[in-house]
């Protein structure tokens, strides 16, 4: 089957899916389930299209539709790095349609008429904007994924803050479209086509004639990906509208919108910029961004005291690890084929991993709001034994994203910290981003031990009545914490997929995988066959499990006696629950340190003088004055009117005298 | 056959008009109702028989005006560009004059009207459908000026409808300073006549240059009267005082568009506008847009809202004309594009507001709240206005402004890129501002004044259904439709 | 099995052993010292085998019955034994080809983070306070680490640990592994956990706090880890930074090691035993500067030096 047709059967399914589940809204569990089954079938087709095409290395590029007058056509292409998109998107698509289920029965007060049928237009948007090779109408998609998005986060209809949170996301995102539509213009101007072949062409003679207006391009698409990728300053919008988005969406948000912010950088960078000097600087542009954001993002998220804002700060963070990667692949790419296919298969593998620990921590969010209606860390404590799926998962999520070896955000970070720290002896800026990386590592795991610490573990509340969630809202979270720790353990299988999408969308030749990360262990960093990096996970997971039975064999040696017994609080009687170290404090005094690092800038709408409204105010300086002088003229007039005859002959007597006068002087 | 519908389409509402105007009450409605339909339905087929080519023909003749321009004075001509005009007034008017029938009514808490009342409005508002369709058709610019000129003359019995000392006032203004432009109009048929002996769409290409300068000029004061530009733009936000399906239809869909389409009319005849000229409107479209902008932030009534983001968007088919006429096919294809697009965006926007001011009885912009919950489909039709006006993929306005912007691109030198600035720095501003009135009107909590029970009746519920699905479809019709224009 | 493999699980094992059996020892060592110089009699050298001992027997008093609580201890030391499979003693690390110097510094972040875990699993607020505080010294220290191994690293031109081994004990001593060496010895007291950055536990104020609440068996194994923990930084310092004599024997060039362990912790313990304790803020100033220290020096690598 081809693959169109492959792609036309899952947004169709999509679309009939948001039909049916918008007819049987009025039922919200059913059509929670009607979502998942549409999503599960479209997915299958989806999954064809990717296998399909990581065997072929891509797929021919069919032409759906043309527009003569603009030059544009919408065309329709799989390569393997929308094959490697589609699978996270289908993965978390899938595991937080089901969470959805349940979760979205709590929030009574809105119809879920808004919330299936938009979702699964979101899916199919998606589908479109990775599968489409035009920029016209990628930029169709994009957008209708925005809109889509931002519905979706704004569910909760009578919540302010939804509204507020909902519409700085879609104006600043729809302000970053705006800036790629220009960027997509100007290079039209030469290419007249939208067509990603020619505006490469396109992009590359601009490059070379007006190196102003190209780069001027490169910075409009930068600007218009970072942007949804959540890239400091842009990504201002990712705390204020994870928050407020129905957890199943936050975990979408999370793990695949801002991921095609990813995409779309690895597009423009990849295929569309030539490999020359100019890429290298866009490069170190690309690297310091991701390093300001993740220093800056993961900092202010050790501020929070809201769950979802603390792991929507993270995920700031986090893309820039990704883009840290990507700025030292971009960097190499010229000079190092092998540390550029490096970095930016780390890049890759961190997108695909934080898709996985970022959906499940949000999804374990979710669920302790779902159990608790909190998501103020600060009155949550102790909820590990109650909610044990909950708190293993979030606990296995907190470590992947924390970089806790052999875990796999572990693997994604040493790749792209190794990639750095290889490209630092020649160039010592990376040595100093690698340096923050590592650092911030350790400033993501503070933050997560908070978020264990003040959530999962400490004291419950007393006669709290909190149970595990349902089984649908747990399964999804298992799933994804066991691909934490797949992904974890055996790194390589996933690195072959991230080799091969940027193999198909490099300009340059990438060097095999084999040579690249050798050994049968795990991963063995070789730069021109000398290893010089290692991380075998199963060794060490092997090695940790015998230490860890030997560790555990000698604390069971002695066969000592266990007693439970209560906390001992100096003495003192308290309830359970009220002595508590509340999440606001953790780490005071470093966070004092920091204070200050995200300042919050409040828009006003400009005043507008009044004195030029006043002279614009045509009406009142203009037309109404001509308007009344015309009247008093015209009753200046009218006071000639006596209605008297005798005045009215004394004018047609005094009128001919006139005339008279006028004909005896001029004959 | 095709001159036969051409010419039904212009009586057959003209009929309905006096009809319903002899029959009060129940009657009148459907005599309306049936007519627009007619009219629409016959405006299809001739666009659709007539597509890409032209169709002229002529029906009569006034000797007294002499051998050459007298004869076939009188027709209908049907090619790409007024189809594009004829699609949105027909099909626009139709669904107007649906949403009339339980607008214009005695169930209306804003404006109730009696029977006598409504049989007036529909005389007046199908009058005005046809002289509108008599825009579109007309052959020469004598009887485009005929055709204008009634339009005004409608527009002033509408707006001045409720008959209000606010409303006539309004109406009045509305005639007075449309009618200002008409009188440039009539200045630009003396000359012509004068100089070339012929009222022909092509004659003013073949005047001598300070004659034609002058003419395009008078004709830029018309299009600038009736499209409410700068320095005219002051009556079209008073004009909201008239019911808001004529708002809809007069200042969205149609009327506006009457003074865009005579501008277009005349540069694409012949490519004959002089540059300086074309730069002149270019810019005051520029400064029109954004001194529209300017008024969003201050205004509370929704429809006055709405009437400035009017003015903006005539700017932006004006800016078009002015690409066109300054070299830019795919400028000039955007602009007129974008009255089609523009058209059912405004004409969405216009009638969830009708619905909300049927509903509720206020279009105050402060006292409305959290909508959304009793009127969900009033909801659903104003964001994809909103959307679809600030052209926001995939719905209408962006595929016109797209095409403006590549326009815009295709001129050598900076001013394309320092337009691609401008334009879109207008967007974004719009965009930000009308989703703040969407939200602030729709979501939230409910406002004492939103208190109400549902979404209006089934006749304006169709219609915004209609115009949702406009707000889509709208490009995929209107591409090819602007596709054979230009040189 | 082949040979390489089989040498590699031997000295695995010896250098767990060297971790499990030695850090008693070491620590007893120290204990004696401190109690010299505060001019007390002191423990026995082996009583730090004998507290182990007994508190494996003793009764385990648990205030929750989370998983967690129960393995953590466990996985701390193993945790630890890990990281001594990684780290070079006598020779190159037995899994230098299972984790470089980043790994390194993750695992012994693990550790630390496994215990901070423990501590908030036992729900006492002191361990809270503990946990937090041990975060931040973590937060503090932890770049001086990663910042005089990258030095190491950029040097030799390598991130594996084995090979910087090999390029410093050939090419000698440069300015920037003698600044670097300085910044990590720094670093090693608080790692060790000792005075004046014993501020985690602290027992005059927050009684112990990650301990506070542990006791038998798990508590056993958690003052093991940090035991083993410090005597397996030690090495780290003194086999990347002061690889010398080298003589390419093994039992020589342990043994050799063993006795530069030694003094190394000899010189640990003497500033602990002379120190009052800092407070957080002040020991995370300090590392700021001492950060600046271990960044000189990766700057005089940079330049070649």
């Amino acid at each position: 089957m081809s693959h169109v047709f492959l792609l036309g059967s899952s947004v169709a399914l999509f679309l009939l899916g948001a039909l049916t589940s918008f007819a049987l809204a009025r039922n919200p569990r059913l059509c929670g389930w009607i979502a998942v089954v549409f999503v599960t079938v479209a997915a299958v087709p989806l999954c064809g299209v990717v296998g399909e095409t990581f065997r072929t290395g891509g797929q021919p590029e069919v032409i759906l539709l043309h527009l003569s007058s603009l030059g544009a056509s919408w065309a329709i292409a799989v390569d393997p790095l929308s094959a490697f998109f589609l699978v996270i998107a289908v993965v978390v698509g899938v595991l937080s349609t089901v969470f959805s289920v349940d979760y979205m029965i709590r929030l009574e007060k809105d119809s879920v008429a808004k919330f299936y049928p938009v979702l699964l237009v979101f899916f199919s948007s998606i589908v479109g904007v990775l599968v489409t090779s035009d920029f016209l109408f990628f930029l169709v998609f994009w957008e209708l994924m925005t809109l889509t998005s931002f519905l979706l986060v704004t569910f909760e209809r009578e919540s302010s803050t939804s509204q507020r949170a909902g519409r700085k996301y879609f104006i600043v995102t729809h302000a970053a479209t705006l800036c790629m539509v220009a960027g997509a213009l100007i290079v039209w101007q030469i290419s007249g086509s939208f067509h990603f072949a020619a505006m490469r062409d396109a992009l590359g003679t601009l490059l070379d004639t007006q190196p102003v207006s190209g780069h001027l391009v490169i910075f409009l698409f930068v600007l218009g990906f970072a942007t949804k990728a959540g890239v400091l300053p842009m990504g201002d919008w990712l705390p204020d509208a994870h928050p407020v988005a129905p957890s199943g969406m936050s975990a979408l948000l999370s793990g695949v919108l801002v991921k095609l912010g990813i995409y779309g950088l690895l597009r423009v960078f990849c295929s569309f910029v030539p490999v020359s000097a100019s890429l290298q600087a866009w490069g170190v542009v690309v690297a310091l961004a991701g390093v300001g954001s993740l220093f800056i993002g993961t900092l202010a998220a050790l501020m929070q005291t809201d769950s979802k804002r603390l792991m929507a700060f993270h995920t700031i963070g986090q893309i820039g690890y990704v883009c840290l990667g990507l700025g030292v692949g971009l960097y190499c790419l010229a000079d190092n084929p092998a540390l550029a296919a490096l970095g930016l298969m780390g890049a890759l593998f961190h997108v695909a991993n934080h898709a996985c620990f970022k959906a499940c921590l949000f999804l374990g969010a979710g669920s302790v709001l779902y159990r608790t209606g909190e998501r103020d860390m600060n009155k949550l404590g102790g909820l590990g034994t109650s909610m044990p799926l909950t708190a293993a998962s979030s606990t296995i999520a907190s470590m992947s994203i924390a970089g806790v070896p052999p875990f796999n955000g572990f693997a994604s970070k040493w790749l792209i910290l190794a990639t750095c720290l290889l490209v630092g002896m020649s160039a010592p800026l990376f040595l100093a981003l690698a340096i923050v990386g590592l650092f911030i590592s350790l400033v993501t795991l503070a933050s997560f031990l908070k978020v264990l610490g003040a959530v999962f573990l400490g004291q419950a509340d007393e006669n709290s009545d909190v149970r595990e969630v349902p089984w649908t809202m747990a399964l999804p979270q298992v799933v994804l914490a066991a691909l934490c720790i797949l992904l974890g353990v055996f790194p390589q299988v996933f690195l072959w997929f991230a080799h091969a999408a940027l193999a198909g969308v490099s300009q340059v030749g990438l060097p095999p995988i084999d040579l690249l990360l050798g050994g049968s262990w795990g991963l063995t960093l070789a730069v021109s066959g000398i290893q010089v990096g290692f991380w075998a996970p199963s060794a060490i997971v092997v090695a940790l499990f015998l230490s860890g039975s030997l560790a555990y064999g000698i604390q069971r040696a002695a066969g000592a006696r266990v007693r439970h017994v209560p906390v001992w609080t100096g003495g003192e009687e308290h309830a359970a629950g009220t002595v508590r170290y509340p999440a606001s404090s953790f780490y005071l005094p470093f966070k004092e340190a920091f204070r200050g690092i995200y300042p919050t800038v409040r828009l006003r709408v400009p005043a507008f003088p009044a004195s030029l409204r006043k002279a614009l105010d045509l009406d009142r300086w203009l037309y109404m004055p001509l308007a009344r002088t015309v009247e008093q003229a015209a009753r200046g007039l009218g006071r000639t009117h006596l209605g008297i005859p005798q005045v009215y002959l004394l004018w047609i007597v005094v009128g001919a005298m006139v005339v008279m006068g006028i004909l005896l002087l001029t004959v | 056959m095709l001159t036969t519908a051409l010419v039904l389409i212009l009586i057959l509402p003209a009929m309905g008009a006096l009809l319903a105007a002899a029959l009060p009450g129940r009657p009148a409605r459907w005599v309306a109702t049936s007519s627009a339909a007619a009219a629409t339905a016959l405006a299809l087929w001739c666009v659709i028989a007539v597509y890409p080519g032209v169709h002229r023909s002529s029906l009569g003749s006034l000797p007294w005006l002499g051998e050459q321009a007298g004869r076939g004075i009188l027709g209908v001509l049907l090619d790409p560009l007024s189809s594009v005009l004829l699609l949105v007034v027909a099909v626009i008017g139709l669904l107007t004059v649906v949403y009339s029938l339980p607008y214009v009514s005695e169930t209306n808490r804003g404006h109730s009207a009696g029977p006598r009342d409504q049989s007036r409005y529909y005389f007046w508002l199908l009058f005005f459908v046809a002289s509108m369709l008599g825009v579109a058709t007309a052959p020469n610019f004598l009887q485009l000026f005929i055709c204008w000129e009634l339009t005004t003359l409608c527009s002033w019995a509408l707006i001045s409808y409720y008959r209000g000392e606010t409303s006539l006032r309004a109406g009045f203004k509305a005639l007075v300073m449309t009618h200002v432009g008409g009188v440039f109009f009539l200045l630009v048929l003396l000359i012509l006549f004068v100089e070339t002996r012929s009222f022909e769409f092509d004659a003013i290409a073949g005047l001598a240059p300070p004659r034609k300068g002058l003419v395009f000029f008078f004709l830029m004061v018309a299009a600038w009267a009736k499209a409410a530009q700068v320095p005219f733009h002051t009556w079209l936000p008073d004009a909201m005082e008239a019911p808001t399906p004529v708002s809809a239809y007069l200042h969205a869909a149609a009327m506006v568009k009457a003074g865009v389409y005579l501008m277009a009319r005349s540069v694409s005849s012949g490519w004959a506008m002089p540059q300086g000229l074309a730069i002149l409107l270019g810019a005051m479209a520029v400064v029109t847009m954004y001194l529209a902008l300017s008024y969003y932030f201050r205004q509370d009534d929704l429809k006055r809202l709405l009437a400035y983001s009017t003015i903006a968007h005539l700017g932006y088919v004006l800016l078009g004309v002015a690409l066109g006429a300054v070299g830019s096919t795919t400028g000039f294809r955007g602009g007129v594009l974008h009255i089609v697009c523009h058209g059912f965006g405004k004409a969405t926007l216009f009638l969830c507001a009708g619905a909300i001011v049927y509903v509720t009885g206020s279009r105050s912009i402060s006292a409305l709240g959290g909508l959304a919950r009793s009127m969900p489909l009033t909801a659903t039709a104003f964001f994809v206005g909103i959307l679809a006006v600030t052209g926001v993929p995939p719905f209408a306005c962006f595929w016109s402004k797209f095409m403006l912007l590549a326009g815009a691109l295709e001129l050598p030198g900076p001013i394309g890129p320092g337009l691609l600035a401008l334009l879109l720095g207008e967007t974004l501003i719009a965009f930000g501002w009308l989703l703040y009135i969407a939200q602030k009107v729709f979501l939230g909590a409910p406002s004492p004044a939103a208190r109400v029970p549902s979404d209006p009746p089934l006749a304006m519920r169709a219609t915004l259904v209609v115009l949702i699905l406009g707000c889509v479809v709208a490009p995929a019709i209107g591409i090819p439709l602007v596709e054979p224009l230009g040189r | 099995m082949s040979n390489g493999a089989l040498s590699v699980l031997g000295l695995c094992a010896v250098n767990v052993l060297l971790a499990l059996l030695l850090a008693p020892l070491y620590e007893g060592i120290l204990r004696k010292l401190r109690a010299v110089i505060h001019s007390r009699q002191g423990p026995p050298l082996t009583q730090s085998y004998l507290d182990l001992l007994k508190l494996l027997g003793k009764e385990d008093l648990r205030t929750s019955p989370g998983a967690l609580y129960a393995f953590a201890p466990a996985l701390t030391l193993a945790s630890v034994l890990v990281l001594a499979t990684l780290v070079p003693m006598g020779t190159a690390p037995p899994l230098g080809f299972a984790g470089d110097i980043i790994v390194i510094v993750y695992v012994a972040a693990v550790s630390a983070v496994l215990a901070i875990l423990t501590a908030f699993a036992s729900q006492s607020p002191y361990a809270f306070v503990g946990g937090s505080r041990e975060m931040m010294l973590l937060l503090a220290v932890e770049p001086v680490v990663v910042v005089t191994l990258i030095v190491g690293a950029v040097n030799a031109g390598t991130l594996a640990t084995g090979d910087i081994v090999t390029w410093h004990t050939a090419n000698g001593p440069t300015i920037s592994m003698v600044v670097a060496s300085v910044a990590l010895f720094l670093a090693l007291q608080a790692q060790a956990g000792k005075l004046p950055f014993d501020i985690p536990e602290a027992d005059q104020e927050i009684m112990g706090g990650p301990l506070v609440e542990l006791s038998g068996a798990r508590l056993a194994l958690l003052r093991w880890a940090l035991w083993a923990k410090q005597l397996v930084f030690a090495f780290l310092l003194v086999e990347i930074f002061v690889p010398w004599p080298s003589t390419g024997t093994y039992y020589i060039d342990l043994t050799l090691a063993l006795a530069k362990v030694l003094l190394v912790l000899i010189l640990v313990a003497v500033v602990d035993a002379v120190n009052p304790r800092l407070r957080v803020e002040q020991a995370m100033r300090y590392y700021a500067r001492v950060a600046f220290v271990s960044l000189s020096a990766l700057a005089f690598a940079v330049i070649g030096m």
